[in-house]
């Protein structure tokens, strides 16, 4: 028997679908550029680049320079040092409201689909269904308000998202898993006496990992998106730096004529955004079983 | 009568939700919430000034009468006076939801009837160059920050480093002057110049972000309906495609998008649209709740959130009426 032969037979649905990511082209440009971005992310994080964010400069509005790539802001603060700085910002808040959102989703959506048709499904799909009617950022704003005092406020638009962002993973979970618990694997579990939380755990919730991969790339980008509206609202980011805060600053400066704070935020923020959209999409190609691609 | 059972029907079904809405409201912003007596009191208030208060706002109750009295007060839309001006927060309300909704509205009819358009054509061209182009940019759209767009559109058409200097930046129709002899017809074109010209550059920017998201979800709808086997009999039976398309799949199709536009309804009327009305100066609701949010002015933060989520559930109902009404298949017993 050749190497080729027994690689062939362990071919699992996961390392179709990675063969299916690597070839779609658009996806893996998007992957790399999401790559680039995350260790920049890392970099800062441990302080290697981008320090120099809240050293104020003695001239405001500089223009770009070798030293200042994107200029300077009103207090001549660096440009660029705070674009980076907002990447920064932005993988903490995303990785953070994705992990835990499609976490809380997941293992919801698993539990309200296994227990179809009783009252622990209604009760979670009345959850979501509480959570969807209220508008976000006034939800947020709300929350922003029960917190006000308390040692959580700058958590405030962390926890709003991430109890608003759960209940479109728990939606599409809890639709595969009532698909999933009709099989006959699962019948057979249940008749060698195996018990429900167990089945949930094991052999149900890895068969939805595919969702959560997307729901969680989904949800990031839309924590990133919701981060600049809101600190723009004055509900987001308290300390340190973002693109909203950038945007925000920069609406009093784009009628001025300077463009520095707005270009370089929403750039890095545009880049960002796309690549991960288009990363979802490819990712979503290639963990549909179904849809053979080209 | 029996459309009226089934909406009776589908309205106790949504007691439950409406409990859980307000519940969560009333836990955030009233029993969690701030403390409103200082606010109300200034410093050094005496305790009989603190009881007195404290008594009025209804601190002094057990926690489900205080839920009541909030259940009461959404009943007779009675949300108490702004902290900061005093004035009733339903005569605030009301002066500034038909500012929202004159400004929301262009955007959102423009956006739908669009996306709908758009998607009906890349659908009819799917696999095809102009889908993909078509496609690309709803990835472009749906990629750009609402706030990055206002800003670009502000940039763009009402300042003179951009295209056009032609929308002023800020502000909102004022109160004609005062002509003694202006003819009606006068006044209504002094109106309808100043509304559009505070209105297009909210109308544009809108359009342009919720366009990439409508055309997506319409394209996805459309496609997976003509996916089904009808589509191919009507084929075979040599239908036209202009007519699969308008009268087969777009019909078919309308049940899911209608869903999707009424319930974005209540977000757009009463929620406003924050961003663009705090940008561009508009004093609807959305910039109400702006300064109310920034003032931690919460009975108008309450009002809004409250009336916009039970308005969500009452949407929710329509559309189970509307999907009747569409689809006559669909059982009343459901």
């Amino acid at each position: 028997m050749s190497e080729e032969n027994i690689s062939t037979g362990r071919d699992s649905l996961w390392s179709k679908s990675r063969r299916k990511l690597m070839r779609d082209r658009a996806g893996v440009a998007a992957m790399i550029v999401v790559g680039v971005y995350g260790l920049i992310a890392i970099l800062v994080y441990l302080g290697l680049i981008g320090e120099n964010w809240s050293t104020l400069g003695e001239e405001g509005f500089g223009g770009m320079s070798s030293e200042h790539w994107f200029g300077t802001n009103i207090n001549g603060q660096d440009i660029f040092s705070r674009a980076i700085q907002g990447i920064k910002t932005a993988f903490e808040v995303g990785l953070v409201v994705a992990v835990t959102a499609t976490a809380i989703g997941g293992i919801l959506g698993a539990i309200a689909g296994y227990f179809h048709r009783t009252i622990i499904d209604e009760v979670i799909m009345w959850l979501y269904g509480c959570i969807d009617a209220i508008p976000f950022y006034l939800f947020v704003a709300a929350v922003a308000f029960s917190l006000k005092g308390t040692e959580l406020q700058p958590w405030g638009m962390h926890i709003a998202m991430i109890a608003t962002f759960w209940s479109s993973t728990c939606r599409i979970v809890r639709g595969e898993v009532i698909k999933i618990r009709g099989l006959e694997y699962i019948q057979a579990a249940k008749a060698v006496g195996v018990g429900p939380l167990t089945i949930v755990r094991r052999h149900v919730m890895p068969n939805t990992t595919h969702i959560l991969l997307v729901q969680s790339t989904i949800a990031f980008v839309g924590a990133i998106k919701s981060e600049v509206i809101l600190t723009f609202l004055g509900l987001g980011v308290v300390d340190g730096v973002s693109w909203g805060t950038m945007l925000s600053e920069s609406t009093s400066d784009v009628l001025r004529g300077h463009f520095g704070n707005f270009l370089g935020a929403s750039g890095f923020l545009f880049v960002l955004v796309i690549a991960f959209n288009m990363f979802a999409d490819a990712l979503q190609d290639a963990l549909d079983p179904k849809k053979v691609s080209s | 009568m029996e459309t009226l059972q089934f909406a009776l029907r589908k309205l106790l079904y949504s007691v439950p939700l409406l409990f859980g809405v307000t519940f969560i409201s009333f836990f955030l912003m009233v029993y969690h919430g701030p403390d409103l007596t200082y606010t109300i009191l200034g410093k050094n208030p005496t305790p009989e000034q603190i009881a007195e208060v404290h008594r009025e706002l209804g601190y002094d109750q057990p926690f489900l009468k205080r839920y009541f009295l909030f259940l009461k007060e959404i009943i007779t839309f009675d949300f108490g006076s702004s902290i900061s001006s005093g004035e009733k927060v339903s005569s605030i309300l009301k002066k500034s939801v038909p500012v929202s909704f004159m400004v929301a509205l262009p955007a959102f009819i423009l956006s739908n009837a669009l996306g709908i358009i758009l998607a009906l054509y890349a659908a009819n061209h799917r696999g095809k160059k102009n889908d993909k182009i078509i496609m690309v940019m709803a990835a472009g759209g749906m990629s750009v920050s609402f706030l990055m767009v206002v800003i670009a559109f502000q940039i763009m058409f009402c300042t003179s480093y951009g295209l056009v200097d032609w929308f002023p930046v800020q502000g909102w129709i004022s109160p004609p002057p005062d002509y003694p002899d202006a003819t009606t017809g006068e006044i209504l074109y002094y109106y309808w110049y100043y509304y559009w010209s505070h209105v297009t550059v909210p109308t544009l920017a809108s359009v342009f972000v919720a366009l990439g998201y409508n055309t997506r979800f319409f394209r996805a709808v459309i496609v997976e309906e003509l996916n089904k086997d009808y589509v191919r009999t009507a084929r075979a039976y040599g239908v036209s495609n202009r007519k699969i398309m308008i009268k087969h799949v777009l019909k078919n199709a309308l049940i899911p998008i209608s869903t999707r536009i009424i319930i974005t309804i209540p977000f757009v009327i009463i929620a406003g649209n924050l961003v663009v009305e705090k940008f561009f100066g508009i004093p609807g609701v959305g910039l109400v709740t702006y300064d109310a949010i920034t003032n931690g002015d919460l009975p108008i933060v309450k009002a809004v959130v409250t009336s916009t989520a039970v308005l969500y559930v009452i949407a929710l109902i329509l559309t189970d009426i509307v999907y009747k009404m569409i689809d006559p298949r669909t059982s009343y017993n459901q």
